[in-house]
């Protein structure tokens, strides 16, 4: 998952790497850091500055204006809650980065001595391969980078393979003759390391601005992520590829769905608690128009699965269309369970058709 | 090592003793897998010897082959121990083993020349000879398609919609969906392309990541020598959050599948947008 610059930032600073002065507001307030400014949208994801949530201000004026329109902004599906102000930093622009290498089993270090938006993390530069072992990396920096640069790359190896992180880039890196200063950041955490990384999770559960689907991911033990806050479609699915190919598949044909769902059919354990709360999220969606239920059952027993479905309808009953297309184990006594105990749900046996009913419905 | 399974390869199944290592032990034995040994507390599951640890399981039964249902916690230590004792090939079916124990894993089953598989996968199967993992049995059937996949549910849907339509695969391949794994797409390419029994490879992968275009290279690169079918879920992904699976994550432009498209069209395979149109392609190939 990728952080915010600001908590990135955080982490840089933890490491030893400087950055710009800066705060962190969440209300339209006049600057106490020395100026000129830059003030930036907290928001994870890329494209910031063409779409215009990173704006330059001379004057305390200047800084609250851009706050009033950057604070709520939302871009890629993400809001801003809160906005990073720092003082300009000044110095040659470089590209830092570290990034975990899958095909080496190692990690990619990626340097150029010009940096902005025109070079992105892992795709233009090949990059260097090195070993996952802080030593041997800093034995090979000198001969790899500019001496000014070296010590910032050594310590944000060593970040990456302490924090176990997927990427750590610095972009622009501010460089001068005395130093170099981290004015992005763009840090990728890796959520199956966050059981034993305990400072990072304690930075992600501070921030449900930034990160409600992961909080909601490890608050209720699987993954439901808001696409489109509008969307007229909710999906109730199991498998990521599987909804990812239907959420696809949807938007193809021209309508909005609401959410990614896979819930994990295999752990529900007996309790409809993970369908209620699903259900739950989806009837708070102001345009919800259909649910479409699927689920490809290789192990899970279907009749097990549809009497947590009636039982999760009955604690929290939808008011529109539910169509169910399940697959698998006991297909037909869940069928039957369905029609005695959720008569209301629309059995559709073809993903095709199931497809193109939840479409009708929600137009 | 992938190439070389029968009915004959020994089977360890490490965390046997486990509620979900006996359920699918019992079902890969029912396929007609050669399960020989397990770990866990000693003793028997089911008939089927239990030793401490894969050393004493590899020198009592010879397995080559080791299943791993352990939490994805212990997943490297176990895994390094089944490379230890000389297991050649590696399934590890956990979800969310840690970015950075995979680094390790792979280095060491790399230095060993052991093959790994997963982590996160369904396993891998050859239909009506041997299944190593957990593919569902109304989605396996014999015939002429090599299958990989980054995604379980996706690929079961694909492989479902192949038996109805009358067609089958040679050899499925779960490589699974976190970012750092065992075998890639193009390690596998490879592999379909010598296996006699597969004309056509399919492709399932997935926003994130770097694995489609690396396959896309590799095919290029081997002469098409097979046509190449895929299906790349994640449009409508959401930028900077992991879509369920840990590798499934787009940040900025890396990772988007309008890119992996492009770079696979470009070498020569077919990209199809809906699970409908892929096997409406495999049934008039």
């Amino acid at each position: 998952m990728l952080l915010t610059e600001a908590d990135g930032k955080a982490l840089l600073r933890a490491a030893d790497i400087p950055t710009p002065p800066g705060q962190l507001v969440r209300a339209p307030i006049a600057p106490e850091i020395p100026g000129p400014w830059m003030v930036k949208a907290q928001v994870p994801a890329g494209g910031r500055g063409l779409a215009g949530l990173i704006r330059r201000a001379d004057t305390p004026a200047a800084v609250e204006d851009a706050l009033r329109a950057l604070l709520g902004a939302t871009h890629r599906g993400h809001r801003a809650g809160a906005c990073l102000i720092e003082q300009v930093a000044v110095g040659a622009e470089h590209y830092l980065a570290i990034a975990l290498d899958p095909t080496g089993y190692g990690v990619r270090l990626l340097h150029r001595a010009a940096g902005g938006v025109a070079v992105e993390a892992g795709g233009r530069l090949a990059g260097t391969r090195l070993p996952p072992d802080p030593a041997a990396i800093e034995a090979a920096l000198p001969g790899l980078l500019p001496p000014v640069v070296v010590p910032v790359a050594a310590r944000l190896a060593r970040l990456v393979l302490s924090r176990e992180l997927a990427l750590a880039e610095i972009n622009p890196l501010f460089v001068t003759a005395i130093g170099a200063v981290a004015g992005d950041a763009r840090i990728v955490i890796d959520l199956n390391a966050l059981p034993r990384q305990p400072a990072l999770a304690a930075r992600i559960a501070a921030d449900p601005d930034a990160y409600p689907d992961a909080i909601r991911r490890h608050e209720n033990g699987f993954d439901y992520v808001t696409l489109d806050p509008a969307g007229r479609i909710g999906l109730l699915t199991t498998g990521a590829g599987l909804s990812m190919m239907l959420i696809d598949e949807m938007a193809a044909a021209g309508a909005r769905p609401l959410n990614f769902c896979d819930i994990r059919t295999s752990m529900l354990r007996g309790s409809p608690a993970r369908i209620i709360a699903a259900l739950g999220w989806m009837a708070a969606a102001s345009e919800l128009r259909a649910i479409l239920v699927n689920i490809f059952a290789g192990i899970t027993d279907l009749a097990e699965f549809a009497g947590l479905l009636a039982e999760a309808l009955v604690a929290r009953p939808v008011a529109v269309p539910v169509i169910a297309r399940l697959v698998g184990r006991n297909a037909t006594e869940a069928a039957a369970i369905l029609a005695s105990r959720a008569p209301g749900v629309v059995l559709e046996p073809d993903l095709t058709r199931a497809l193109a009913r939840a479409v009708e419905a929600a137009r | 090592m992938i190439g070389t399974l029968s009915r004959q390869t020994r089977v360890l199944v490490q965390g046997i003793t486990g509620r979900m290592g006996r359920t699918h032990a019992g079902l890969m034995r029912a396929y007609g897998t050669n399960i020989v040994a397990g770990t866990g507390a000693p003793g028997t599951v089911d008939g089927v010897p239990v030793f401490a640890d894969p050393a004493a399981a590899v020198a009592a039964t010879g397995a080559v082959a080791s299943v791993l249902f352990t939490p994805p916690a212990e997943t490297l230590a176990a895994g390094l121990a089944a490379i230890e004792a000389g297991v050649r090939l590696l399934v590890t079916v956990a979800e969310g083993v840690p970015a950075h124990d995979a680094l390790r894993l792979g280095r060491a089953a790399r230095a060993a020349g052991a093959v790994w598989v997963g982590a996160s996968t369904p396993g891998l199967a050859i239909p009506g000879v041997i299944k190593l993992g957990f593919l569902p049995d109304v989605a396996l059937r014999p015939g002429r398609f090599g299958l990989m996949s980054k995604s379980g549910t996706l690929s079961y849907e694909v492989g479902y919609r192949l038996a109805e339509a009358g067609l089958g695969q040679s050899l499925w391949v779960g490589v699974g969906g976190d970012s750092v794994k065992g075998v890639r797409f193009a390690d596998l390419l490879a592999v379909f392309a010598a296996d006699p029994a597969t004309e056509a490879i399919i492709l399932v992968g997935e926003v994130g990541g770097t694995e489609e275009e690396e396959a896309a290279e590799a095919y290029a690169a081997l002469g098409a020598p097979k046509p190449l079918l895929a299906l790349i879920a994640g449009r409508a992904a959401k930028e900077g959050v992991a879509m369920g699976h840990a590798g499934a994550l787009m940040h900025g432009a890396a990772g988007s599948p309008d890119e992996k498209v492009r770079r696979l069209e470009a070498a020569g395979a077919r990209c199809f947008s809906s699970i409908a149109a892929l096997i409406a392609a495999c049934v008039s190939l």
